[in-house]
């Protein structure tokens, strides 16, 4: 009854995570850090809610819902489909392994007071995303952009030292720049459209796009630099490593792992209208983005592998990742869109798990360099496997969920006749072995350190709610990589709803 | 000639468009951190001009039905668009929030190097061990 109300009220989902957010800092001061585990509570609330829906829902059906029953291009609509479910469902289920591992680890990193606030802002930002993920209009998408991105830099400074505080004041700016080229872009859309909700858009496109081609350039160009700079895209991703190394290890796995691809859904989202307009070909912008990810996917891996700090690696790594997810957009094709898809499902689960596991090498032996990690595979046996399962699903081996996305991608440039980044996807895969495997090499087979009192097999010394969000991100890892008919089961549905991507 | 003539008949696009290079370059090339934020309002601002300038119609009346007008005179008569000026309240309050948000860590950055020059920081990082 409950469940059937919110599915056709999907606003309210986003009010109860939003009613929580402020009454964290009030929990905060009477529980302590245990207020975590009421956000994760909630989190995890989201999550059921939405894996729900994902059975209610049927093929291609689109719940429509308009804010305080305005007629659509006035009111702000909000949609559920196949795309949104999914994404909601990864975004919230991510966000509770995140703060359940927060809930010991955030101790060390962020001062007494401001515990309850940290949940505040986490909270804040989970439904942010949710409305960037689930709203049809172009300014509440703005609106939502906003929020994501604000909280965000607060999650990066609230660690209150002096290298987040740099970090944020980086990010601050270029996020910033990015909102004024998105703002730009809405408005030039909506001097050529009179309308701002995305269906209305596409239908005035059709019509007013012939006698504006220029516009229509800048408009698709805005929206590409607004976006990009925010999801970091290669010669955008400048803020991105000292943001995510320099952030609390919980903050660094959100972003990293979910921050970065709501901006990507945002994208698709407004894409998927334009695409379909008359004149979008003139700008040529899928070449551009077919090159910058190439360049990503190369670059990033190189960066990363010369980086000796692990969270500063693992940020470049989220580059190179990034684009593959811009390349199986830019390709078009049903299995490259789903490689996308998948790879967002992927990236946000593999990547919070090494950022978990590189917070709690921290938070055991205070080590951060990688080539000091000899002999950490007898010291936290249980951390140093999950860190091994992630290192490989990120190499993309069979058995793990990156071997699945990157045979999608492979599949998706053999359909569009681009058998060149077969090659690249090789490279880039070999790139990442040759960053993750000497670390996962020390810690197994080399000897530990010559002052090492004993070398025995020891269970590792850290907080029990960090240890079992670790292990079960590894192992959902491995449940995507053996059974990925689940994930796609919905992401197929969600591909064949995007029509304006798909050239066949 | 023609597109001269455009140019000057829609002055207010042409503004916001040189304001917001200008707010972007300020932003990356100056070294100063307070105008860089600055640069960032004058490039939201800018937008807001191209906005208020989309709704605008010179010689219509606000969107507001006249007391001392019949019911057919109100309705005949023609009105601006108030819907970019109901975007435009939203996006001060966004451009506000951040302004604030970056003046308090340019003020925490202080506190750490004594100097608000992003090269002397620079300098700074360069020469200390953290």
């Amino acid at each position: 009854m409950m469940i059937e109300f919110m599915f056709y009220n999907p606003p309210v989902i986003v009010l109860v995570i939003l009613i929580f957010a402020l009454l964290m800092p009030l929990l905060g001061r009477y529980l302590g850090h245990l207020a975590g585990y009421i956000a994760a509570l909630v989190a995890g609330f989201s999550f059921i809610v939405s894996l729900i829906f994902a059975f209610m829902i049927s093929e291609g059906e689109k719940v429509k819902y308009v804010v305080l029953d305005y007629y659509s291009s006035i009111g702000i609509e909000v949609v559920l489909d196949s795309l949104t479910i999914y994404m909601m469902a990864v975004m919230s289920g991510i966000s509770l392994a995140i703060l359940l591992y927060s809930v010991p680890s955030i101790k060390k990193e962020v001062r007494e007071k401001a515990i309850g606030w940290y949940y505040t802002l986490y909270l804040l930002l989970l439904s942010a995303m949710f409305g960037i993920i689930m709203t049809n209009d172009l300014f509440n998408l703005y609106v939502f952009v906003e929020v994501v991105g604000i909280s965000a830099c607060a999650l990066v400074i609230i660690k209150n030292d002096r290298a987040s505080t740099e970090a944020t004041l980086k990010y601050l700016l270029l996020t910033a720049i990015g909102s004024g080229f998105l703002l730009f872009g809405i408005g030039l859309t909506y001097a050529i459209t009179g309308h701002l909700n995305l269906d209305h858009v596409h239908y005035s496109l059709a019509i007013f796009s012939y006698d504006f081609p220029f516009l229509m350039w800048t408009i698709i160009t805005f929206y590409f630099i607004g976006f990009g700079i925010k999801a970091a895209l290669m010669p955008f991703h400048v803020w991105l490593p000292d943001a995510h190394s320099k952030a609390p290890t919980a903050s660094s796995a959100a972003l990293s792992g979910l921050v970065v691809k709501a901006y990507i859904i945002g994208l698709i989202k407004v894409y998927n209208v334009l695409m379909q307009a008359p004149l979008f070909d003139f700008a040529h912008i899928k070449i551009a983005i077919l090159i910058l990810a190439s360049i990503a996917m190369i670059g990033g891996s190189f960066f990363a592998y010369v980086q000796h700090d692990l969270k500063r690696r693992l940020a470049y790594s989220s580059v190179a990742q990034i684009g593959y997810i811009f390349l199986g957009i830019s390709l078009g094709t049903v299995s490259a869109l789903t490689a996308s898809f998948l790879h967002i499902l992927h990236h946000g689960v593999v990547k919070a798990c090494l950022f978990m596991t590189a917070g709690s090498i921290y938070y055991q032996t205070e080590e951060t360099d990688v080539r000091n990690l000899s002999g950490l595979g007898f010291k936290m046996p249980i951390t140093f496997t999950a860190f091994t399962i992630a290192s490989l699903s990120m190499i993309g081996l069979p058995l793990f969920s990156g071997f699945i996305t990157k045979w999608y991608l492979a599949v998706g440039s053999i359909e569009a006749d681009n058998y060149i980044f077969v090659i690249l996807i090789v490279i880039s895969g070999l790139l990442n072995a040759l960053y993750f495997f000497p670390i996962v090499w020390q810690g197994f087979f080399d000897p530990p350190a010559k002052d090492a009192p004993d070398s025995g097999w020891k269970i590792d010394k850290i907080p029990l709610p960090m240890l079992i969000s670790t292990v079960v991100l590894a192992i959902f890892s491995i449940f995507i990589g053996l059974f990925p008919k689940y994930p796609l089961a919905i992401i197929t549905d969600a591909v064949n709803n995007l029509d304006g991507f798909l050239f066949y | 000639m023609e597109v001269i003539n455009d140019l000057i008949y829609n002055y207010p696009y042409f503004a916001s468009i040189i304001l917001f290079s200008v707010g972007c370059f300020i932003i990356l090339a100056e070294s100063n951190l307070i105008k860089k934020i600055i640069g960032i309002n004058i490039m939201e601002t800018s937008v807001f001009l191209f906005f208020i300038a989309l709704g605008n119609i010179k010689g219509h009346s606000p969107p507001v039905i006249s007391p001392y007008l019949t019911e057919e005179a109100a309705a005949q008569q023609l009105y601006i668009n108030p819907l970019p000026s109901a975007l435009v309240l939203t996006g001060i309050v966004v451009s506000l929030s951040i302004t604030a948000f970056a003046l308090v860590i340019v003020a925490k950055i202080y506190k750490y190097y004594g100097t608000i020059d992003s090269h002397e920081i620079f300098e700074i990082r360069s020469r200390k061990k953290w």
